[in-house]
C-alpha cells in the first residue's frame, strides 16, 4: 500500500514539476508572438545571423521605403522597424555611446514586455523616448524618471516610459533592451539627415499564423521594389524561434524521460510489494484450498484484493501529489502545474501493475497442491 | 461399499538417488461410521496418509476411491469440491486465518460453496454453539486459547456436514484438559454417524477409537478393532515408545542435575549446623 502511494506520488509529482518548468521556460521564450515575420537585409540564411546577432547589416541596410513596402503588403497588419543610431545621450548623467533603438509606436504590439512606469510613445510623439531598465538607472538619479528631459544630438526628448527588466532577449545577444533607449524612428531619421538604415523589420501578419503565403508576398514585394535584386531575407518567427523550440523540445524529452524512469522505479516497487505480500500469504492460500476453494475462487479473491489495494493507494498517491503541487506553488518558485494526463495515467499504470503482480504469484500458489502451500510458513 | 478404499498406494518424494518413500504400497479399507486412530513413530507416513485420504495430496502410485469414486486422478478443482463437500480436515497447528474472526473462519467452506451471507453466518453460528464457543464468535484466533482455537477448527471442519472427518494430531499442541475437550467433541461427531480418522501419539486416546492402525516405515504394521473406551492392545504394547520425560525435563539437562545439587547442599548445611551446635554444648559442659 505504502509502495503504491509513494510510487504514484513520485510519478505524478515529477511530471507536474517538469511540466511547470517547461511552461515557465516557454513563457519566457514565447513572448515573441508566433505570427511575426522578420525581414533582414542580405540573402544569407537567417539562422546564422539570429544565432550570432551579427546580421549582415554592414553590407546594406533596409530603408524607410522598404518599411512602407512591407506595411502595405496584403496580409501584414503592422510593421516595426529596428534601427540603431549613434551619439551621446545626456540626462542627469551623460552616456557616451548608448544603444539607441529607433522604432515606431507598434513596437509593444510585437515585443510583449511590461513597463515599470509610464507607457510606450504614441504614433505622433516625435519628442518622446522610452528607456530600458538598466539605462534608466544610469542616466537618471530618479527611480522613475518620467517627464524628465534627455538631450541627444542637441534635441530634447521627454521620457514617457521605463521598461521592467526584459524577461528574455527576444532576438539576440546584441539586442540587450535593458540598455536601450527607444526613440521614434522618424525623429532619429531626421537627426541623421534622413538616411538612417534599418537592420531589421518585424511584421505582424493579420492571420493568426505567419503563413508561408504572407512570407512569399512580402518577399516578392520587396524584390520588386528593389528592381528584381534578391537581397532580403524574410522568415517567420517560428524559424527564428528555432532555438527556443529546440530548447522546449529537449525539455519535453527530459521531463518525459524523468517520468518514465519514475514510472519504472515505482512499478518495480509496487511489483515487489505485491510479490512479497502474496508469498507471505502462501499458507493462507493453502488453507483456503484445503477447505475447498477452487483455483478460480482463490484467484478472483486475490485480484479483487490487489485491485482495491492498488486503486486506493493510487488515489491517495495522486491526492498527495496534488497537495504537494499546491504547496510547491505556494511556498517555492517552482510553478508546478497539475497535469491531468499524469494524474490519470500514473494510477492506472500502478493499478494494472499491482493487479498483475498480485494475481500472478497467487495463481502460481493456487496451482500447487494445498499441502505444499500449507507447508509454507 | 466401503467409504475409503486404498489400493497399493505409494507416495515418493524426490527423484533418483534422493528418492524417499513416505508410503509403501498401503492397502486400507475404512467403512462408513468407523473411528480410526492412526499411530506410529514420526516419519512413519501417518500425515502423508492423512493428506492423501483428505485429497490434499496425490499418491504417486496406486488407486484411491472415496465413496465408490476413483479420486486419485481427479483434476484440481474437482478435488477442491470434494474437500469442500465431503471432507473436514483438522490440523495439528489449527490453521485458522488470523485476520478473520472465529465466525468467519467457520464460514469459509460455506463461502466457497456460494452460500448467502445470512445463511452462512447462521449455520456457522450453530456450529460454534455446538462446540461450545457461541460466545466467542467475534474473537480473533489470537484471542483464543489452544483448545478454543482447535474447537473453532473443528467447527469449521464440521460446518459442511462432511461424511469424513480427518484429524492430523488434533491434540498435538494442546494440554491434557484441552485434549480431552477436543477428543470428546470428535467422539460426539463419531456418535452422530460420521466417519472419523485421527492421528495420535498418545495410546490413551485410542479409547475413543473403534479401530487402531499402527504404521511404521510407510507401511501398516498392525491393524486391530477395539472397543470404545478401551486402549488398543497393540497400542498398550508400544506404550513404552512414548517418552516419559517431557521436553521441559530435557531442557539443558538442568532439571536432572538439580535434585543432586540440592541434596549435596542440604548435606553441607547439616554438617555446618552440627558443627555450630557442638560448640555451645561444649561450653555448657565447661560450665558444668
Amino acid at each position: 500500500m505504502l509502495g503504491v502511494i509513494i510510487g504514484v506520488m513520485a510519478v505524478t509529482l515529477v511530471i507536474c514539476i517538469g511540466q511547470g518548468l517547461k511552461e515557465q521556460i516557454a513563457d519566457q521564450l514565447g513572448n515573441f508572438g508566433k505570427n511575426v515575420l522578420t525581414v533582414t537585409p542580405g540573402s544569407g540564411s537567417a539562422g546564422l545571423s539570429v544565432l550570432t546577432g551579427l546580421s549582415s547589416a554592414s553590407s546594406s541596410l533596409l530603408t524607410a521605403s522598404d518599411l512602407s513596402t512591407v506595411e502595405n503588403t496584403p496580409g501584414v497588419a503592422e510593421a516595426v522597424p529596428l534601427a540603431t543610431a549613434s551619439g551621446s545621450a545626456t540626462g542627469d548623467h551623460t552616456i557616451k555611446s548608448p544603444y539607441i533603438v529607433a522604432t515606431n509606436a507598434n513596437f509593444p504590439d510585437i515585443i510583449h514586455e511590461s513597463f515599470s512606469s509610464g507607457s510606450f510613445f504614441g504614433p505622433n510623439d516625435s519628442g518622446s523616448v522610452v528607456l530600458g531598465a538598466r539605462i534608466a538607472q544610469k542616466l537618471f538619479n530618479d527611480d522613475t524618471p518620467l517627464g524628465q528631459g534627455l538631450i541627444w544630438r542637441g534635441q530634447r526628448f521627454i521620457v514617457t516610459g521605463v521598461y521592467d527588466y526584459f524577461n528574455a532577449p527576444p532576438f539576440s545577444i546584441e539586442a540587450n533592451f535593458d540598455n536601450a533607449i527607444f526613440m521614434p524612428y522618424s525623429a532619429a531619421q531626421q537627426a541623421s539627415d534622413g538616411s538612417l538604415g534599418i537592420y531589421r523589420i518585424l511584421a505582424r501578419s493579420s492571420t493568426s499564423s505567419s503563413g508561408s503565403h504572407v512570407i512569399s508576398s512580402v518577399r516578392s514585394a520587396l524584390i520588386a521594389s528593389h528592381g528584381g535584386a534578391d537581397d532580403v531575407t524574410v522568415s517567420s518567427a517560428i524559424d527564428s524561434d528555432g532555438m527556443s523550440n529546440q530548447t522546449l523540445h529537449l525539455l519535453a524529452l527530459l521531463v518525459g524521460g524523468a517520468a518514465i524512469i519514475a514510472l519504472i522505479v515505482s512499478g518495480v516497487g509496487i511489483m515487489d510489494v505485491m510479490l512479497v505480500s502474496v508469498t507471505e500469504r502462501m499458507h493462507e492460500i493453502g488453507l483456503r484450498k484445503a477447505v475447498g476453494a477452487t483455483n478460480r475462487q482463490i484467484l478472483s479473491q486475490f485480484i479483487a484484493e490487489a485491485f482495491v489495494l492498488s486503486a486506493f493507494g493510487a488515489v491517495v498517491g495522486v491526492a498527495l501529489a496534488a497537495g504537494a503541487v499546491g504547496l510547491l506553488r505556494a511556498y517555492t518558485s517552482i510553478q508546478a502545474v497539475l497535469v491531468w494526463q499524469a494524474m490519470v495515467a500514473a494510477p492506472v499504470v500502478a493499478t494494472v501493475v499491482g493487479v498483475f503482480f498480485g494475481a500472478m504469484p497467487a495463481l502460481k500458489a493456487a496451482r500447487k497442491d494445498p499441502i505444499e502451500a500449507l507447508r509454507h510458513e | 461399499m466401503s467409504l475409503i478404499e486404498l489400493k497399493d498406494v505409494s507416495k515418493l518424494y524426490g527423484f533418483g538417488d534422493a528418492t524417499s518413500v513416505a508410503l509403501d504400497e498401503v492397502n486400507l479399507t475404512i467403512e462408513q461410521g468407523e473411528c480410526v486412530a492412526v499411530m506410529g513413530p514420526s516419519g512413519s507416513g501417518k500425515s502423508t496418509l492423512m493428506n492423501i485420504i483428505g485429497l490434499l495430496d496425490r499418491p504417486t502410485h496406486g488407486d484411491y476411491s472415496l465413496g465408490g469414486k476413483h479420486v486419485s486422478r481427479l483434476g484440481m478443482n474437482q478435488r477442491a469440491k470434494y474437500r469442500r463437500d465431503r471432507i473436514g480436515f483438522i490440523f495439528q497447528a489449527f490453521n485458522l486465518l488470523p485476520r478473520l474472526t472465529a465466525l468467519d473462519n467457520v464460514c469459509l467452506p460455506l463461502l466457497y460453496k456460494g452460500m448467502s451471507t445470512g445463511k452462512r453466518n447462521r449455520q456457522a453460528w450453530d456450529m460454534l454453539e455446538r462446540v461450545g464457543l457461541g460466545d466467542k464468535a467475534y474473537y480473533y484466533p489470537s484471542q483464543l486459547s489452544g483448545g478454543q482455537a482447535q474447537s473453532v477448527a473443528i467447527a469449521r471442519a464440521l460446518v459442511n456436514n462432511p461424511a469424513l472427518i480427518i484429524a492430523d494430531e488434533p491434540t498435538g499442541n494442546l494440554d491434557t484438559g484441552s485434549s480431552r475437550l477436543v477428543m470428546e467433541l470428535l467422539s460426539e461427531i463419531h456418535k452422530t454417524g460420521n466417519t472419523v480418522i485421527f492421528v495420535t501419539h498418545n495410546p490413551e486416546l485410542t479409547r475413543y477409537a473403534t479401530r487402531v492402525v499402527y504404521m511404521q516405515d510407510g507401511a501398516i504394521k498392525h491393524d486391530e478393532q477395539t472397543k470404545l473406551g478401551e486402549v488398543g492392545r497393540y497400542a498398550r504394547a508400544v506404550m513404552y515408545t512414548v517418552p516419559e520425560t517431557t521436553e521441559d525435563d530435557d531442557f539443558a539437562g538442568v532439571s536432572a542435575i538439580m535434585p543432586v545439587l540440592d541434596k549435596r547442599a542440604e548435606a553441607e548445611k547439616a554438617k555446618k549446623s552440627k558443627a555450630t551446635k557442638r560448640k555451645p554444648r561444649s561450653r555448657k559442659a565447661v560450665k558444668r
